[in-house]
Formats: C-alpha cells, structure tokens, sequence
C-alpha cells in the first residue's frame, strides 16, 4: 500500500509548508530517512525526512507552493501502484493522529489547528480530472460551470489559461514581435513572464534597477504577522533608561582576552546584558513571564530569546537557564545559536519556550527603540549604543560612556512598577557589573 | 445504385442466398401466397416453391423447435415470427436449445439459424404487437442479435447472419420497412460485430439502434444549425456489440447519449453505458452518460400516446442540449 507524504506541522502556529525543492524525483528509490523535499515553515527551512521505503510514486506540489499541515505532498510505495491524481483530502482521524504521532518528537503540538483546507469533495467529470491531473491545476481551487458547482473539462482548461505565468502585456508584445514566449525565461515571480523579458533576448537581459516586488509570504509573513498581532493585541509600555557603562566597559576589556582565550570568541555587551538579565529575571518573576490561553506563567528559569538578524529575517534562538550558566558559557552558545540563525540552521527547537528576549541595535546609531513584544512573553529588552555623553556625577559635568535600554512589557500582565523596579535593578547590575560575580 | 426499400433488400438478400445455396429455405405464418404480414416474401413462393417457402401452423414455440431441428441437421432456416412480440412463445426452444446446443455438445452440433422478426411501435398495432423486447434475447450467451437501421446495413448484414454457424435474431424494424437507400444489386456481407458511424461530429456522441438512427440524425441535423457537432454511431448488432468503435467515439466528444425504442429499464442501453463506464473513455467523459428508452408502460394503442411513450426527435436535442450544458 502506497503511504502518503505529509506536510508536517513543525509548531504550534504553523498552518502551511512552502515546497522550497524537491530532493527526489517520481519514480526514484527513497529510504528511511531519505530527504524526501525541504520545505519554507515558521522561521525555518527544513528537510523532511522518508518514513518509509520504496518508490516515490507522486509528488502533488511543485516549488513555492504553499501545502497545508498534514496535506498530502506525496506517496511512496511499490513500482505501479495506484495513487490518486489529486492529493485530496487528508483522511480524517487516522492521518491527523499519524502526523502527530510523527511530530511527537518534535515536539507536543496542541491539538488544534489541524484542519484541511478543502473539507467537501470536488464534483468534477472525469474528463476534468484528468485534464487537472495533466495540468496540475488544483480541482479544489476551481469554481465548475456545470449544475451544483461541477466542473467540466472546459473549466479546467480557461483555468490553466489564466495560470500561465505571463502578463497579458507581454502576451501582446511577444505576438507583435513575433516572439516565441515558450523560450523566454520570466523574472518575475515562478518564472512569470513580464514585458521586459519579451523585449529584451535572453542574452541581453541586464539586472536593471528596477523595483522588485516579492510576495508577502513565508518568512517573511510569519514574522510579520506575529508583530502585527503582538502590537496590535498587547498595550505596550516602554521604559528608557540610561546607564553609565564605565565599569561594564572596564570589565569587558578585562575579560574579554580572559574569555577568548576559554573559548576563543569574542566577549560582547549584549553577552554581558544576557548573564545579567539572567539573575534578574530570576527575582523578577512577574517580568520573567509568559500569558497564553488566558492563564499567566510566571517562570522559575531564565530563557532569554536573543533577536538575530539573519537575511531572510528576524530570528530570535533562545538561550536557555541562562541564570545557571557562567559568561563564558553564554558567549559559548550565544555565538553558535547566532551563527546557526544567520545561516537558517535554527531549529524549531531553538526557538522555544523562551521567558524574556532581548533585542540589541547597539551596533547602529540608535539611542533608544520601543520593542515589540515576542508574543506569549510579557517584556523585551531594547538596547541602544553604547556612547561617550556627558552626564554629571557628583555635582560635576562628566564624559561617561553611556548605554540606553528600554523595557517594553505587556501592562495587561504588568503594572509600571514592578516593571520600573525590574529595569532599576538591571540598571544597578550594569553599573556595578562585578556584582554577577558574586 | 439503384434505391430499394428496406423490405425489397431483406427479400433480395434471402431469395440471392436461397439461389446459391440450397441448404437455405423459410418458414413461417402465412409467408407463402400472402407474403408474410409485412409482405416480405411476396413473391417468394413463385419462386422458390412451397418446400423452401413454407407455412407453418400458427405456434411460434412449433416453428422455432422445428429451425432448430432442421438447422441441426444441415438445414440453414430462416423463419419468421410475425410480430416480435411472439417470440415469448418461442423462447424456450431459442433459449434453453438453439442457444445451449452448440456449448452443449462441444460444438458437434450447430445451429445455423436466422429468426427474422419484425419489432417497434409506431403503426397503432398497440401493446402486444409493437415492442422491443431485443435486450431479452441479448442477455442470452449464444444468441447473436442484429438489428438493421438501413436497406443496405439490412441486406449485408442478412448474408452475413444467414452465413453464421449460430443462431441469429434479426430484427426487423416495421417502421422501416418501407424506407430507401441505396443498395447495390449484387451479394455483400456486413459482418457482425461492426458498428457504423452513420454521422461524424465532434461534441456529443448519440449511439442509437433501429429507428432511433433516423431520429438522431434528424435531430443531429437540427442541433448542428445551432453549432453543435453530433456523431452518430449505430451498433447494427448488439451482440458482438462493438465496444471498440462506441468507445473510441465517447472518448472523442466526451460526451454520449443512448437512444433505443426499448423500454429505458433494463433496455440494452444501459448495458451500452455500463461499456463505456468501464472503459478508458471514462476518463474523457465530460458530462453524465445519458439514456433515452420507453417510459415503462405498454405501448398505448393512442396514437398520441404511443407517440409520447417513445424517445422522438424533439427529446433527442433537448437531451442533447442539456448534455452540452452538462445537465
């Protein structure tokens, strides 16, 4: 019996997978544990894995198509069996279970979330389907002519029409100039076909400094809609304060060759603001929380979320009982999650469970920033530069190097002054940064 | 070419068969002087004496026993039942001898019979006189069925069961009788198990038997005033039915439409779909296969009601039209 391929559901949020390549072509051998496809999910890109051995007798997805989770994505089994030209609907119970049953070591996903997109069984002629199966359009997708919605093979066929990937200007130019459009190479989206590609020989075609609009999807989306979602849900409260850095200074010029020498990395700022966030948190558990499903958690470890930015995006590794570990530990692993982050090797495991993140810009001309939240957490950390300024100590006018922090937090789940209390004694921490010593 | 009615080549076809070979001779009610009651054998008997034309009493169980007899020792009869109707009466002796016979006595018998026989409505000749019943004797193993729509499909396919080692239903339509076309003068065979597309098209196919061609084409020349291509294919016999040629048509248009006089339930019509949804030109079905039959009644002796019983030229289009739409 032919076993399907699902999309797997890699976390709580994901709802779809974008096939980003194919390692397999139908017809080819696949063993367990084969990389069957990779796909684009929250965050990450990720190979999945062969469950089973045989023949990989359909793939129903080509590349940048987006599957939905536990959507069929393929089938192995034996040399000339059947399968059906549509992926068609996951099977209910069963294939939901199994799928879970996979990510099970992934991780506990909670149960919901786990619908198809089409639930009713398409109405379409034969005739129909097997065009569809030709043509790889997707009957679901279709609105059908014929009595109760049924589609005709006619349907499918103005369909496949609208979904060649031409614009109708370049349709017309390459008619005019007698172009043949099956050999021209389309830089828009999946190879879509513009003007300029019409009007310019393949050979000819120079990047021009042109706008390029790309789709609002993957990455790029996820990101976007959790901030859309965290701004616009959590009243956000941001506190700036500004601390006097000489000490911190001193003490990184002093233990940073110290600490090069453990690990060979480099001892940075932000290494130094995580060790402290550590134990701060840890006396600050009403900051040091999480609000999900109505219910607040307010946590005994620090796992402090570190925002990387990686080329395709923000990502955020966590780095976890940062309270327990010492500063060159932290630099230890703060460095390997930020190096996997750039080169999107995070693991959907990275990602979690994080209490608290920190989000530094200190590297840019940035005084101070008001974070966005990274949902269920209740406050992030924004660190701005760390500057020469003149402030006054003791009465008198002084050049101190000064570093700028702003604290947002959710004000549903934290009051102003246990949130001014929590940056307080952060503040005192940085100033006095031999007190982590202790 | 000469043109002949339907009658004249059945008679033509018989007397140039019994010329060349004297193992053929026919029996029957009231064939000699007579003529037969559609006056088919008019003449025959002038020529062909009383021993080769001969009449029978009136039981069609007797005549039929009597072929099978004669067939089974070396005759080649040709008998007709006046109304098809009677063939109830001669049903044991088709199907439980002429039909087993051969399978029986592992093929050291044959019956090399034809049972000409006049079907369909259409003459005020009311319930007893006027049915279709060939999808009875169709569902018999060992009975080879022929139902001709034309003067010349009537002739070839005459010679072509007359020949045939095994018993043959040949069914005459009396509508038809007195219809024309071009028949050459001289023998021919139309195999059995060849269908003929009567109309080539290119949207909907309408596989229709006996008088139901003539209204398909009547209606295909109608529909395609109004733009749409219709293919006509006539079986001429349904067993060997000829899957081949229906498939290939439906897998062309994608569409089809069955039209017979026999009562739509039960009727061959729905055998006739049943090859296509089990063929590979399901995959290039675009809309509901559709049948046209009798309502389930007797045939009404009104002639206004026998008219509405049977599938007429304005239901053809209709069905064809709401096929195209996908209805």
């Amino acid at each position: 019996m032919a076993k399907e391929i699902f999309m797997p559901k890699l976390s709580s949020t994901m709802e779809t997978g974008t096939l980003l390549q194919w390692f397999k072509e139908e017809g080819d051998q696949v063993d367990v544990g084969d990389p069957v496809f990779e796909i684009m999910t929250d965050k990450i890109n990720i190979e999945v894995e062969a469950y089973e051995e045989g023949i990989l007798l359909k793939r129903y997805y080509g590349v940048d198509e987006e599957v939905p989770v536990n959507g069929i994505v393929g089938y192995i089994g034996k040399e000339g069996e059947e399968v059906p030209d549509q992926p068609g609907e996951t099977p209910e119970d069963p294939a939901v279970e199994k799928a879970e049953e996979k990510e099970a070591v992934i991780e506990n996903t909670s149960s919901s979330e786990t619908e198809v997109s089409s639930d009713k069984k398409v109405r379409a002629t034969p005739a129909a389907r097997k065009k569809a199966g030709e043509t790889g359009v997707p009957l679901h997708t279709l609105q059908g002519s014929g009595p109760n919605g049924r589609i005709h093979k006619k349907d499918v066929e103005v369909s496949g029409q609208q979904q060649e990937r031409v614009t109708p200007l370049a349709e017309k130019v390459a008619a005019d100039k007698g172009v043949d459009l099956a050999g021209v190479q389309g830089s828009g989206p999946n190879g879509k076909i513009y003007r300029r590609d019409v009007e310019l020989p393949a050979e000819e075609q120079v990047p021009a400094a042109e706008t390029i609009s790309t789709a609002y999807e993957g990455t790029r989306r996820f990101i976007g809609d959790r901030m859309q979602q965290s701004s616009s849900e959590i009243p956000h409260v941001t506190l700036n304060t500004e601390i006097d850095a000489s000490v911190l200074k001193k003490m990184r010029a002093e233990l940073l060759p110290v600490i090069e020498k453990k690990t060979g990395k480099r001892l940075s700022y932000n290494d130094i603001l995580v060790k402290a966030l550590g134990e701060v948190l840890i006396s600050h558990p009403q900051v040091n929380a999480t609000f999900e499903n109505n219910s607040i958690t307010r946590h005994q470890e620090s796992h402090i979320g570190i925002a990387v930015a990686a080329d395709f995006g923000l990502m955020v590794p966590v780095l976890r009982d940062v309270e327990k570990k010492s500063l060159s530990l932290i630099v230890q692993e703060s460095k390997e999650l930020a190096v996997k982050a750039r080169e999107g090797r995070t693991r959907p495991d990275d990602m979690k469970q994080g209490t608290f993140t920190i989000s530094n810009l200190g590297m840019y001309a940035v005084d101070h920033f008001n974070p966005i939240i990274n949902q269920p957490q209740a406050a992030i950390l924004g660190v701005g530069r760390l500057h020469d300024k003149v402030i006054a100590v003791n009465g008198t006018a002084e050049v101190r190097p000064v570093l700028s922090l702003s604290l947002s937090f959710d004000h549903r789940i934290i009051d102003g002054a246990p949130a001014a209390a929590f940056l307080t004694e952060l503040k005192e921490k940085l100033e006095s940064p031999y007190q982590l010593l202790i | 070419m000469r043109e002949i009615t339907y009658a004249e080549a059945v008679r033509e076809g018989l007397s140039q068969r019994m010329r060349e070979d004297s193992d053929v001779f026919v029996l029957g009610e009231d064939i000699g002087v007579y003529g037969g009651a559609f006056g088919v054998t008019r003449g025959m008997i002038e020529e062909f004496g009383p021993e080769r034309i001969r009449n029978t009493p009136i039981s069609e169980a007797a005549i039929t026993g009597a072929a099978v007899g004669a067939a089974l020792t070396g005759m080649k009869p040709v008998l007709e039942l006046q109304f098809s109707d009677f063939i109830t009466i001669a049903m044991d002796q088709l199907v439980n001898q002429a039909a087993k016979v051969r399978y029986m006595y592992g093929g050291k018998g044959h019956v090399p019979m034809v049972v000409r026989t006049p079907s369909g409505s259409g003459t005020g000749a009311a319930a007893q006189h006027s049915q279709s019943l060939e999808a009875w004797v169709a569902h018999i193993p060992g009975l080879k069925v022929v139902q001709p729509s034309t003067a010349y499909d009537a002739k070839g396919l005459l010679k072509a069961a007359m020949e045939d080692p095994n018993p043959v239903i040949f069914y005459e339509h009396k509508v038809l009788y007195k219809s024309k076309s071009d028949v050459p003068e001289e023998e021919y065979t139309i195999p059995l198990g060849k269908a003929d597309v009567k109309k080539e098209g290119t949207d909907v196919t309408i596989i229709a038997t006996a008088i139901m061609v003539h209204k398909a084409l009547e209606a295909a020349e109608e529909l395609e005033k109004r733009g749409i291509s219709v293919e006509v294919v006539d079986p001429r016999t349904l067993v060997p039915l000829d899957e081949e040629t229906i498939i290939a048509s439906v897998s062309k248009t994608g569409r089809v439409i069955i039209v017979h006089e026999a009562v739509k339930r039960g009727g061959f019509g729905g055998e006739i779909a049943g090859v296509i949804a089990e063929s590979e030109a399901f995959d290039y079905l675009d809309a509901p296969i559709r049948r046209l039959g009798a309502l389930p009644i007797p045939v009404p002796y009104n002639p206004v009601l026998e008219k509405a019983m049977i599938p007429q030229v304005e239901d053809i289009i209709k069905a064809v039209e709401e096929t195209m739409r996908g209805a």
